[in-house]
């Protein structure tokens, strides 16, 4: 496990290392700079940012209630607090709100509860076709090896991997495919050149 | 048929590295069962209660002899020498192994086939009319879409882990014969009164503990925009599907939750936002793909009707031969010309679309012969040879006769649609290939199937419906008491234009009383048919009552299947 914050059982796991993918560029590894709070002990409001991680990722669902409070705001505004989508949120209802974010938030992400619920794809998808968000959209929660190129294709650039995964295989994932048969976000499907 | 270019096959050939590189990781323990297993799911990689179990994708059911040859090979070097052929125009290995699939794999992309999506909680392979290009009835010829679809479905990022499995159909004649209210999506194609090519869209249907029948949901859409309505639609089923309850994550579920006028306004939502978008189909695409779907070279011959037909054969066969015309074969566009049905339903046979590698040689060599190298497979398990000169049709019954093929029992009470049940299904409630195999002994006199003319009879070993019990007229399911294995009859179920859910008609039976409880149902059928009447409408007219009674006639363990059902819900 790689989460050395104190507020880790109250995190969500991911790899120490953050695999970056950008739409125009090649796969590579950055540290993990951001704690994923999952939001679960609302208590004690946001997570310590001076003994752990310096940078939080915040659910959405907390956002809603508290982005107006002015060291939320401000922390935001000084690229210390992201957001993450929960599978079940129906971020067509938040357009506004949304549309707000976009101006202050230094990263989004979605999560993905289990590997096998693909929601957070259409969520990805939604944000870069309907919200034009073109800042980056990490993946987070049970993100596996054999994900990584569908979340590549609907709008994901980063991905903060379960801690067990072999990074080395990750990274080879998105040289599997030259072609496509439908368009994505990041190229249009190959037959429409021809 | 569709030829492969350079993106096809280079993406079915980068699938296989993919594939065998997930099976590596597996087999050297870095990728855990539970995980591999949806990886390989969306291969059509099962396992099953004796091996593993491969589903190889057909799609639209289209197939030359080529590929049949390289799928009899298959069955030769990596199982037990058979192959079967399913409901949704796939075909199944029994027996493989998980070390040997991607070399399977491997041989198959080298004929332009793949099992991508034939599993799976994705866009499974398409289905559509096996007679597609040639049928008597088609207005509209279906193949250029479904290979359009096809190519837009495969390996579509966003559906790659729906709530469920999902299942497109399309249908482009004037008979149903693709079961579109069935399925998760039932595409019908028509012409408007400007001869443009558009779509009704059916949502919500499908078979299983549930079973719905799809509703219409949108009218008139233009082909061109095929891809963006139902990424509209597959978006809103994938986000507000039920995911908590595997038995409601299906479409049909949200479809009648919300009710198909509130879905279709959902889909309409999110379709104004993408409708304009590059994602729908252009000309060019269009003909890129539909220039392989024109007709082959069909010489210019004279309509033969059934009697000169009869007229080519030895005296002595006439009769059978004749029988063979009936039933087996199907109107075609051009005059001279006839589609043939090969029947895998041979009486007594081992399962109901099976066939053996020596089946699948001899009749890939039928189809070069006969049919441009051409085949299809067929909803109710057998195959098609589409294009058929009328005047070799006596020639060609011949040399089917010898691979017992030709079985004139299409339509009738022994073309019996039936999953393959316990004998290899891990989820099997019951057995249901003897159940089929007893009914075809019971009833295997040809002159008295004819008799009864047109009646489906569908088997499946559990409540999934993999037979598609709930759509035949009379439906056998397959159902566990106490460890036991019974079965459930249903009755009035009916696919094509007029598709009904059947009607479950009391407690269950043991295995050994299906043939008479068969027998019952179809002489109450015989005495109080009127002229002319086929079983269904018989049915229809007289409802369930007097089938019913017959049914329970002489019933020796009803009390004690009485007993044992009270209380517990089968269906
Ligand atoms: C041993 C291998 C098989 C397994 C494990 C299997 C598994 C399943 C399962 C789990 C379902 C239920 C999904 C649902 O509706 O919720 C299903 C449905 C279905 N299966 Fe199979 N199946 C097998 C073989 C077959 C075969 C051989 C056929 C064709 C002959 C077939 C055709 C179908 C069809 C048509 C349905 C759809 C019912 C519907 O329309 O909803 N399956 N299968
Ligand atoms: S109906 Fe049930 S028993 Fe038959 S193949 Fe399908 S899952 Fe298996």
């Amino acid at each position: 496990m790689s989460l050395t914050n104190a507020n880790s059982s109250n995190a969500i796991a991911a790899h120490e290392h953050v695999l970056h993918f950008p739409k125009d560029g090649k796969p590579s590894l950055t540290p993990n700079e951001w704690l994923i709070w999952s939001g679960s002990q609302d208590e004690g409001g946001l997570p310590d940012l001076e003994h752990g991680k310096a940078k939080v990722l915040v659910p959405f669902k907390w956002w809603i209630s508290h982005h107006e409070e002015a060291d939320i705001q401000a922390k935001t505004k000084g690229g210390q607090i992201g957001i993450w989508f929960a599978a079940d949120d129906d971020i067509l209802k938040h357009v506004e709100l949304i549309n707000e974010g976009k101006k202050v938030w230094p990263l989004v992400a979605a999560h993905f509860p289990i590997f096998r619920d693909g929601r957070s794809f259409s969520t990805a998808a939604l944000l870069r076709d309907r919200f034009a968000w073109t800042g980056e959209i990490r993946a987070i929660g049970d993100v596996l090896i054999d994900q990584l190129l569908q979340g590549a294709r609907v709008g994901f650039d980063s991905f903060a991997l379960r801690p067990d995964q072999n990074l080395d295989v990750a990274l080879k994932q998105f040289d599997l495919y030259s072609v496509t048969t439908q368009n994505s976000w990041r190229d249009k499907r190959a037959s429409l050149s021809i | 048929m569709y030829k492969y270019d350079h993106i096809d096959q280079t993406l079915v050939n980068q699938r296989v590295a993919q594939f065998r590189d997930q099976v590596a990781r597996r087999l050297d323990g870095s990728l855990a069962e539970e995980e591999f297993r949806p990886l390989r799911l969306q291969n059509g990689l099962y396992h099953q209660r004796h091996a593993y179990m491969l589903r190889v994708a057909i799609p639209y059911g289209l197939f030359n002899s080529k590929q049949l040859r390289t799928m009899a090979h298959i069955a030769e070097k990596y199982d037990r020498g058979y192959g079967h052929f399913t409901t949704r125009q796939n075909i199944q290995y029994n027996w493989v192994t998980l070390e040997d699939t991607p070399d399977i794999l491997a041989e198959l992309a080298k004929v332009e086939m793949h099992a991508i999506q034939t599993s799976g909680n994705c866009i499974r392979n398409i289905t559509s009319d096996a007679f597609a290009g040639v049928a008597g009835d088609e207005y509209v010829d279906p193949r250029p879409v479904c290979e359009l679809l096809r190519q837009w479905s495969t390996l579509h990022p966003e559906f790659a882990h729906l709530p469920r499995k999902f299942k497109f159909a399309i249908n482009g004649a004037k008979e149903d014969r693709t079961i579109l209210l069935c399925h998760d999506v039932g595409i019908e194609l028509k012409k408007n009164t400007s001869g443009e090519l558009i779509a009704d869209i059916y949502a919500g249907g499908g078979m299983g503990r549930t079973p719905i029948l799809g509703s219409l949901i949108k009218q008139a859409l233009p082909w061109q925009l095929l891809p963006s309505y139902l990424t509209a639609l597959l978006r809103v089923y994938n986000r507000f599907g039920r995911r908590d309850n595997l038995y409601k994550a299906r479409i049909k579920i949200l479809v009648k939750a919300l009710s198909p006028e509130e879905f279709a306004r959902q889909v309409e939502g999110e379709w104004l936002h993408i409708k304009d978008g590059d994602d729908n189909f252009t000309q060019a695409e269009w003909d890129r793909v539909a220039k392989h779907f024109t007709k082959p070279a069909y010489k210019s011959l004279q309509k033969l009707t059934n009697e000169q037909v009869i007229s080519l054969a030895k005296d002595e066969d006439k009769a059978a031969f004749a029988r063979w015309l009936e039933r087996n074969i199907k109107p075609h566009q051009v005059p001279g010309y006839a589609s043939v049905v090969l029947s895998l339903k041979p009486h007594g046979s081992v399962a109901p679309g099976d066939a053996t590698t020596a089946q699948m040689l001899a009749i890939a060599d039928l189809a070069d012969q006969y049919s441009f190298g051409e085949l299809r497979a067929t909803h109710e398990q057998n195959l098609v040879l589409a294009d058929v000169e009328q005047s070799k049709l006596y020639e060609l019954w011949q040399e089917a006769k010898k691979q017992k093929v030709a079985l004139p029992n299409v339509g009738l009470l022994t073309d019996i649609i039936a999953c393959p049940g316990g004998d290899f299904c891990s989820l099997a409630n019951a057995k249901s290939l003897p159940i089929a195999k007893a009914i075809q002994e019971r009833f295997d006199d040809l002159d008295y199937l004819f008799d009864l003319g047109d009646i489906s009879l569908n088997i499946s070993g559990c409540i999934n419906s993999c037979g598609h019990h709930h759509v035949g007229n009379i439906g056998v399911l397959g159902v566990d008491k106490d460890g036991e294995e019974w079965y459930q009859i249903t009755l009035g179920g009916e696919q094509g234009n007029d598709a009904a859910i059947g009607k479950v008609i009391g407690p269950s039976f043991y295995a050994d009383e299906i043939p008479d409880v068969m027998t019952n149902i179809i002489n109450a059928y015989v005495e109080q048919r009127a002229d002319g009447e086929a079983f269904i409408q018989t049915y229809n007219r007289l409802g369930v009552a007097p089938f019913k009674e017959a049914a329970y006639k002489n019933a020796k363990k009803k009390e004690k299947a009485d007993s044992k059902v009270t209380g517990e819900d089968a269906s």
